[in-house]
């Protein structure tokens, strides 16, 4: 709570590129989905740091969002799909009975392809996910988790005069980066994103990048990507996806430069995607 | 105490329980070391919740079944003891006597009933004395259950969610208790119908006559056959030969040919059409068409033209299924891929050759089920034809004379004097079952042509 | 080959035109319509006032002014004699015929005027009331030969006046024309569509969301669809047999009561609104419940803070569509026996009542020359409403058609 009213953006001061000491927030193990006949996942376990950005890359269909929306159980939506394989969150088994999918979604976060803003005033989109969690008892209290949200995401100094605006009026940029402020406002452990900027052009693209730069280390957060070079800047770790199975997991820099599997040196250097 | 003071007590303790759960789980949340798993306001609900909804629900129950129990409890007494002992007569004392405990000034018929009175009154005072202390003691028993559950681990979204969908659940059941409430009712009395009118002599027979039923032979005079038809030749002919044309070309001519600015209002205008009341196309139908459509017939040379006939019924009632039509066409022509046009321009081929050709027959499934829609609805219609077609069951081909439907017949059966048990006013079931079957049939065709055609194109 | 050409555009000109014919021809007959029912009924809504002179001191009424200001006026004047006063007065003016001129109900509009102004009593004056339906054929062209030439000789003194007849929209049903209104009519097609509202709207949402965003794909699930589907499509009359059979003769609730009405008529409009709340609901962008489910609200607060707020105005399009449905519905309110001749408007939701278009159909069967003014009067009355309804069902539908 003392965290997110911090005024300022905290800026990161390690260096992007190197991956930091590893502290694990989520892990995977043997996770397998399917949908309907479809067997979408198979067998992935992989580890979530705290501390760097995980980005998952593979051509499109090979399952990468998939599995990410299995880590704040969006999959849940989808009558026919079906997980198995555990998956925790700080040790707890987040698909075991005792898990309440509400409060876990509001500890792990997520921000959408397309910018979804709600048709409702920019003000609130931020307040939305506080209220309905209970975070702000009082009307000041709201406020400041607004204006805070608002600058972590780069956004205040554009909308702080408007915020009574509709959401829906912002430029694609601005739109998801209020969907980023949306998800920091609950104060959440995990940011997941998917495909973040495919629906933006490349100046709303950079903003965004700078951003998950700026949030690194704050949250644990998962990107999902089609775009090698976006995953070769934002990203410390990498996960290669291919066909449901998880190729190859590691060190940013090695994959791109060093990558241990045929399939991942394949995709990297384009031969397929 | 009267069941809407009960409601509304039931309903002001369901607030205070509202209040007192939102006050303590809001004292116990903010004492609580973790993020708890509900927020106040869903432990409120979920405490109001069981505070109303089972007394709620026993007074519902309760509110349908203690008339019963009064009434065998006053039949219990001595002084009932004199009452006829079964029967209509008995029961109209009761209803009486039950009045009188109501509004003791009310005058009596029956002498017993004012005898009776007191002893139904004492009964009724019992038995809402009983119903009320239940309702209350349920709502306090719900109120102490979930308040001593509230807890900041306690999972009370959970359950006021799970309530919500059960309530939706029930929702939606609505609908398939109404369809199978139709046809279980209207079957029951069939079958007391059909008991007493062999069913063969109802679906087959040529003569109807519901004024004169014989009480040996019954059957004799009520043949449907004639309503059949005349149902037949009005709502599926004539009325067709109106509407679809007319509905077909509106359409053709709305998507294809008129300017955004024309069906922009030409649209709303048909729509209209289609808004207004049967009542209303009932009165114009017999006091301008019909008089105006006897007179031609007249000028024709028919003689005895009559001033019900059916092509006045027919006409009116096509004109009033036009926008059905022309929407239902609308939306299958809508649906046909711009591809397969194109691809008929690309040839060289004219606007209209292109629908004729290429349209008309890709959209043919939806257009022909959607006349099958309309059909259903206009062998349904009963206004126009209560107002301006005869009562006079004939078989006949010739549209100026006089011709009548199964609507009508169970409007007119069903509005005399007759009691409710008669042949006459349970051959109204008949009718309706009849009607209700072959709707059904056409719809449920109908449907599921349009549903397997749109996924045809999507 | 030109003039094959030529014969093919002739061919789509002609087409063409037979589209155009279809649409005007369409609109023609509901303008045609329009137009019988407003020059028939416009006449309705006045009535001819003939003026009727009243010598108060010699008729010696009974009744003091101070009276006339109390509540007990009507009651006073009532023993007092007034109407045989008004009948004596009406005599006296127009001769033998006199009490046939004037209405049955004129002795009420003196009433009426004399407790506004007491100082009548002590006068002389010229009072106007309603004509009886006798001289109202007359002055139309028909009735007697003898009321004709009474008729004509007051007509050229210029005793005739026309007037806006409220009484047309306060009173209600009546056996004789002149004395006729709709409001009693209309207060039932009120309370009918209270409980048509009250029932049908909740129900309807609520199953429609349960299956747009609960409902398992299963052959439960498409019975329930099957069902609606057919509920919409199912001729209305049934509908009333099914109020017959299980609200009257199975539940035992009262006869010819708006409650029952209403309660047929909601059954009968749920499907509609079902199927429009499904429509409204299915067009809301998943990527709303997305977007509210990321940020950890539950299911019912996804459905209750985002879906339905952006369905609303698409179900309150389809809810008064179904509304003016059953507004306008006439034949299953026969069935339960609400075409009783009511005098008295309804005080409550299981008092006898009639509704507006039951009040046409009643109307439309008297043979009185008088009544077919009345009847396309009502009828004006209730296409103003449904009217109403339906441009506040397409104003908000564009207003809110394209939100995202």
């Amino acid at each position: 709570m003392t965290d997110i009213q911090a005024p300022a953006v905290r800026t990161n001061q390690t260096d992007p590129a190197v991956a930091a000491p590893a502290q694990i927030k989520m892990t995977a193990r043997d996770v397998n989905v399917f949908y309907g006949a479809n067997h979408a996942i198979k067998d992935v376990s992989i580890d979530v740091d705290m501390e760097n950005v995980t980005a998952f890359i593979g051509p499109s269909g090979c399952g990468k969002s998939t599995f990410l929306r299995t880590l704040n159980r969006m999959n849940d939506t989808i009558s026919i799909a079906k997980v198995t394989g555990d998956i925790t969150l700080d040790g707890e088994d987040i698909y075991s009975s005792d898990m309440d999918v509400v409060q876990l979604r509001a500890r792990v976060g997520m921000v959408f392809q397309k910018p979804n803003p709600f048709p409702k005033s920019i003000y609130e989109n931020v307040a939305y996910g506080p209220r309905i969690h209970g975070l702000a008892p009082a009307r000041r209290d709201m406020d400041q988790i607004v204006e805070s949200a608002l600058r972590r995401a780069g956004l205040w100094e554009e909308v702080k005069d408007r915020l009574s605006d509709s959401g829906t009026a912002l430029s694609g940029g601005q739109q998801q980066r209020l969907c980023i402020a949306r998800a920091i406002a609950v104060d959440p452990e995990v940011i997941l994103m998917d495909e973040p900027c495919s629906a933006l052009d490349p100046i709303a693209t950079a903003k965004i990048e700078e951003l998950i730069h700026a949030l690194r280390g704050k949250y644990a957060i998962v990107i999902v990507t089609h775009n090698m070079q976006q995953a070769a800047r934002v990203s410390q770790k990498t996960a290669f996806f291919h066909l449901g199975h998880l190729v190859e997991y590691g060190e940013t820099s090695e994959i791109f430069t060093n990558p241990r599997q045929e399939r991942t040196k394949d995709y990297i250097t384009g031969r397929y995607g | 105490m009267n069941s809407f003071a009960l409601l509304f007590l039931v309903l002001g303790l369901g607030l205070i329980g509202w209040l007192t759960g939102r006050a303590r789980a809001g004292r116990l949340i903010r004492a609580a070391p973790k993020r708890s798993h509900s927020r106040p306001g869903q432990h409120a609900a979920y405490v109001a919740m069981w505070t109303a909804l089972p007394a709620l629900l026993f007074l519902t129950v309760w509110s349908a079944i203690s008339p019963a129990l009064v009434r065998d409890a006053v039949l219990e007494t001595p002084a009932a003891a004199s009452l006829p002992s079964f029967g209509f007569q008995r029961d109209s004392i009761l209803g009486e006597a039950r009045m009188l405990a109501d509004n003791p000034e009310a005058g009596a018929f029956n002498e017993e009933a004012r005898a009776i009175a007191p002893v139904y009154g004492a009964a009724e005072r019992r038995y809402s004395w009983i119903g009320s202390a239940a309702t209350i003691l349920l709502a306090f028993a719900g109120f102490a259950f979930a308040y001593s559950r509230v807890t900041p681990t306690f999972r009370a979204r959970t359950r006021v969610e799970r309530t919500v969908m059960l309530v939706l659940l029930i929702a939606s059941l609505i609908a398939i208790l109404t369809t199978l409430s139709i046809f279980v009712s209207l079957l029951i009395e069939s079958a007391r119908f059909f008991a007493v009118v062999p069913i063969t002599d109802f679906l087959f027979g040529t003569h109807w006559s519901p004024q004169v039923i014989s009480s040996t032979d019954p059957g004799e005079s009520l043949g449907a056959v004639p309503l059949f038809w005349g149902t037949f030749f009005i709502g599926a002919v004539i009325a067709m030969i109106v509407a679809i044309p007319f509905g077909l070309m509106s359409a053709i001519y709305l998507t294809q040919y008129a300017a955004p600015r024309v069906r922009r209002w030409m649209k709303p205008i048909l729509e209209v059409l289609a808004g207004v009341p049967t009542v209303v196309y009932g009165y114009f139908a017999a006091l301008t068409v019909a008089p105006a459509i006897r007179d031609f017939a007249v000028m024709l040379g028919f003689q005895y033209a009559s001033s019900e006939s059916a092509l006045a019924a027919g006409l009116v009632m096509g004109v009033m299924i036009i926008p059905f039509v022309s929407s239902m066409a609308d939306d299958s022509i809508a649906a046909v891929p711009t591809a397969m046009r194109d691809g008929s321009f690309a040839m060289g081929a004219t606007r209209s050759e292109t629908i004729r050709r290429v349209l008309i027959p890709a959209s043919l499934p939806g257009v022909v089920a959607g006349m099958l829609l309309a059909v259903s609805r206009a062998i349904g219609e009963t206004m126009i034809v209560v107002m301006a077609a005869s009562g006079a069951a004939t078989i006949t081909l010739n549209p100026f004379e006089s011709a009548t439907t199964v609507t009508k017949q169970i409007v007119d059966l069903l509005t005399g004097e007759a009691e409710f048990d008669s042949p006459k006013t349970l051959a109204a079931f008949a009718l309706g079952l009849t009607l209700f079957v072959i709707t059904f049939l056409l719809n449920i065709v109908a449907l599921r042509v349009v549903k397997k055609y749109r996924e045809a194109y999507e | 080959m030109q003039k094959r050409i030529r014969r093919r555009y002739a061919a789509e000109r002609r087409f063409k035109f037979m589209g155009l014919a279809a649409v005007v021809l369409s609109a023609g007959f509901l303008a045609f319509l329009l137009v019988t029912m407003l020059s028939n009924g416009l006449a309705g809504f006045s009535r001819t006032e003939v003026a009727l002179p009243i010598d108060f001191p010699a008729a010696k009424l009974d009744v003091t002014a101070k009276q006339l200001q109390n509540r007990g006026a009507d009651l006073a004047l009532a023993g007092a004699g007034l109407d045989e006063v008004v009948d004596k007065a009406a005599t006296a003016a127009f001769g033998e015929q006199g009490i046939d001129i004037i209405s049955d109900r004129a002795w009420t509009e003196v009433r009426e005027a004399l407790k506004s102004d007491p100082t009548l009593l002590s006068r002389k004056a010229r009072i106007d009331v309603p004509v009886s339906q006798d001289v109202q054929n007359a002055l139309d062209g028909g009735g007697k030969p003898a009321m004709r030439a009474i008729v004509s000789g007051m007509q050229a003194k210029g005793l005739f006046s026309n007037k806006f007849d409220f009484g047309f929209l306060t009173s209600a049903d009546s056996t004789d024309p002149t004395n006729v209104g709709i409001w009693g009519a209309l207060k039932g097609s009120l309370f009918t569509m209270l409980v048509t509202l009250l029932i049908a709207f909740p129900i309807g949402v609520l199953s429609a969301v349960y299956l747009e965003e609960y409902a398992p794909r299963n052959r439960w699930t498409d019975l329930i669809e099957v069902s609606i589907n057919n509920l919409a499509a199912v001729p209305s009359i049934i509908f009333g047999l099914l109020g017959l059979a299980v609200f009257l003769s199975f539940l035992n609730l009262p006869r010819s009561a708006s409650l029952v009405g209403g309660l047929t008529l909601a059954l009968m409009i749920m499907p509609v609104i079902v199927i429009a709340s499904r429509n409204a609901i299915k067009a809301v962008p998943p990527s709303i419940r997305d977007a509210a489910l990321g940020v950890g609200a539950s299911k019912v607060q996804v459905i209750f803070h985002h879906v339905l707020p952006l369905a609303l105005p698409g179900i309150l399009t389809g809810t008064i569509i179904g509304m003016a449905r059953a507004l306008g519905e006439t034949a299953p309110l026969l069935m339960i026996g609400m075409r009783a001749f009511i005098a008295q408007p309804p005080e409550g939701l299981t008092d006898p009542a009639t509704v507006l278009p039951v009040q046409i159909f009643l109307w439309s069967d008297q043979v009185s020359r008088g009544f077919v003014e009345r009847t396309s009067a009502a009828i004006i009355v209730l296409l103003v409403f449904l009217l109403a309804m339906n441009a506040l069902a397409i104003y908000l539908r564009n207003r809110f058609e394209t939100r995202w």
